[in-house]
């Protein structure tokens, strides 16, 4: 059976995203643009870009819409605008983090598997309109079990606060060295059309940042975002025949570890073994190594985070992760890039598209269109998507053009 | 052994919902008794408690009693939090690594934070008008001593 990773393997042949940032109306003011209206323009250029038309899509996955979307039926309702008839799927996929590398497999395998030979993993996000204290009123319930852990205000950003704390504790590392990740993201981001925070940013901006959880500050954690996204899939055959440049998926790894955030069993909340197990089974399946690679855009939405998956996957050794990024390592034009479109910090975190746009960003360096922040010869990407503290991770190793 | 009992102005900012299975729980915990299940064929212990076994999903459990005494794993001072516990801010969690095997995320009192790993820690039970809840805070060094 063909699936991720075989002779005929899934190829990304277009894509389009709306630059990370405020696209949802503020209170009290007009409203300019709906999610619809700005998801249906995103996926009209994607389309253009891969060269088919709306009656070649015979798949769209989309990423589940926050809670705050009015619109509900969100899935069948887009394909009705965009005048899609499927004969895949139309679902809204979710699980936190992984969300967008879940409505990218979905769709990946729809085309795999033949139910559709041109398939959409796409969605939309808007929450910039809500005030940080009451969407953490819902997000409280999605990162601790409800009865047992979220009565004590268990906010989705203190369990990396907790990794931070143990960090630091155990490797001697400082804050000045998480800071050099936020330092770098907001460098990297500088050359990114579609980020959020493209400003420079200095160490001491992040350690006179007001804390948030701590010891992570304002510029440690992520800023509230909206975005919308469409990637478009094809097996690797079909995408020969448009004609149009593409990259293709060569490796596929998930590993769920089987604890929701932190468990009631004691070990190391730092070590994110899933994080390692899904990439090493990626990477197996594509026949490279570590050395082979030539970025990786990982999700990491605090500087802590970056500096772990870093470390678990043996980047750089232990305790040496935010060095790595001072040093340049990790940096554009480093020994292995780390999120050259500026992740999470700077080039913006809307949760369930996270993915999707890392997925964007190796696909832009990959086809060697990334413009200023391109990595030179850049052949094959990792990405890298979790859920609860990188109690699962999802993995994808990508391949440029032959 | 008892868990200290300390008095909370008001209500529990988020309540935990109670069924009959963990009304076991809640109970003890009103009198100042910390409870897990431990599945009597393999002897995992669960926190949460359940009513099965999650290594072996055998059916028959124990309640037992922990002693509530542990060291603190990890901390973190919460200055931006949900909007129900807004008159709380910046409020104080923790991981705790029970001296029993048993790690657990809670509430921690007296501005306890990431300078403090490793350091011991003792559960209480925190008793807000509307019911229990629990939380650990640290113990100095001489009061570790019986
Ligand atoms: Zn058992």
């Amino acid at each position: 059976m063909p699936l991720l990773g075989s002779a005929d393997p899934i190829a990304i042949v277009g894509a389009a995203a709306t630059p990370v940032g405020r696209l949802a109306p503020r209170r009290g003011e007009p409203t300019e643009q709906l999610e619809h209206e700005v998801l249906a323009e995103v996926v009209l250029r994607a389309l253009d870009d891969a060269g088919i038309g709306n009656r070649d899509v015979g798949s769209a996955v989309f990423t589940l819409p926050p809670a705050n979307t009015l619109q509900l039926g969100f899935a069948t309702f887009m394909c009705a605008r965009l005048g899609l008839r499927c004969t895949g799927q139309v679902a809204e996929v979710v699980e936190m983090g992984i969300t967008g590398g879940l409505a990218f497999d979905q769709a990946a395998a729809d085309v795999s598997l033949g139910h559709a030979d041109f398939a959409l993993a796409l969605g939309v996000s808007f929450q910039s309109a809500m005030p940080a204290a009451d969407a953490m009123e819902g997000s409280i319930r999605v990162v601790g079990d409800v009865d047992f852990q979220s009565p004590f205000g268990l906010t989705p950003i203190s369990w990396y606060a907790f990794d931070a704390a143990r960090y630091l504790h155990d490797t001697g590392a400082s804050r000045e060295d998480l800071a050099a990740i936020a330092v770098k993201s907001r460098q990297h981001a500088a050359h990114n059309e579609l980020a959020q925070f493209g400003d420079p940013l200095t160490v001491d901006d992040v350690l006179n940042a007001r804390p948030i959880v701590e010891p992570l500050g304002l510029f440690d954690v992520p800023a509230i975002a909206d975005g919308a996204i469409c990637l478009v899939l094809a097996r690797e055959s079909t995408a020969r025949a448009t004609g149009k440049a593409f990259v293709t998926v060569r490796g596929r790894g998930f590993y769920h570890e089987g604890f929701h955030q932190v468990g009631d069993v004691p070990g190391d909340i730092t070590a994110f073994p899933a994080a390692r197990r899904a990439t090493d089974a990626a990477m197996d399946r594509a026949g490279i190594q570590l050395a082979d690679l030539d970025l990786a855009e990982i999700y990491a939405p605090c500087t802590i985070t970056e500096v772990l998956v870093s470390e678990a996957l043996d980047i750089c050794p232990r305790g040496q992760g935010g060095a790595a990024a001072r040093d340049g390592e990790t940096a554009i034009g480093g020994h292995l890039p780390l999120n050259t479109s500026g992740g999470c910090l700077a080039r913006g975190h809307p949760p369930s598209l996270t993915a999707l746009y890392g997925l964007l960003e190796l696909r832009q360096q990959l086809l060697h269109t990334a413009g200023p922040r391109q990595v030179n010869d850049a052949r094959l990407g990792l990405h890298l998507c979790e859920l609860g503290n990188y109690n699962a991770a999802l993995a994808h190793v990508v391949e440029g053009p032959q | 052994m008892s868990l200290a009992i300390i008095g909370m102005p008001g209500d529990r900012p988020l309540a935990p919902r109670v069924t009959r299975f963990t009304a076991q729980f809640w109970d003890a915990l009103a009198e100042g008794r910390f409870l897990v299940t431990r599945c009597k064929a393999c002897h995992q212990k669960s926190f949460p408690p359940q009513a099965h076994c999650k290594s072996c999903l055998g059916c028959d459990i124990d309640w037992i009693e922990l002693g509530g005494r542990g060291r603190l794993y990890s901390a973190t001072r919460v200055h931006a939090g949900p909007a129900r516990f807004a008159a709380a801010l910046p409020y104080s969690v923790g991981i705790v690594d029970l001296d029993d095997g048993v790690r657990l995320a809670t509430r921690l009192l007296g501005n306890a934070g990431p300078e403090h790993l490793d350091q011991p820690v003792q559960l209480v039970v925190t008793r807000y008008q509307d019911g229990p809840l629990f939380a650990a805070e640290l113990v100095a060094p001489d009061a570790s001593i019986p």
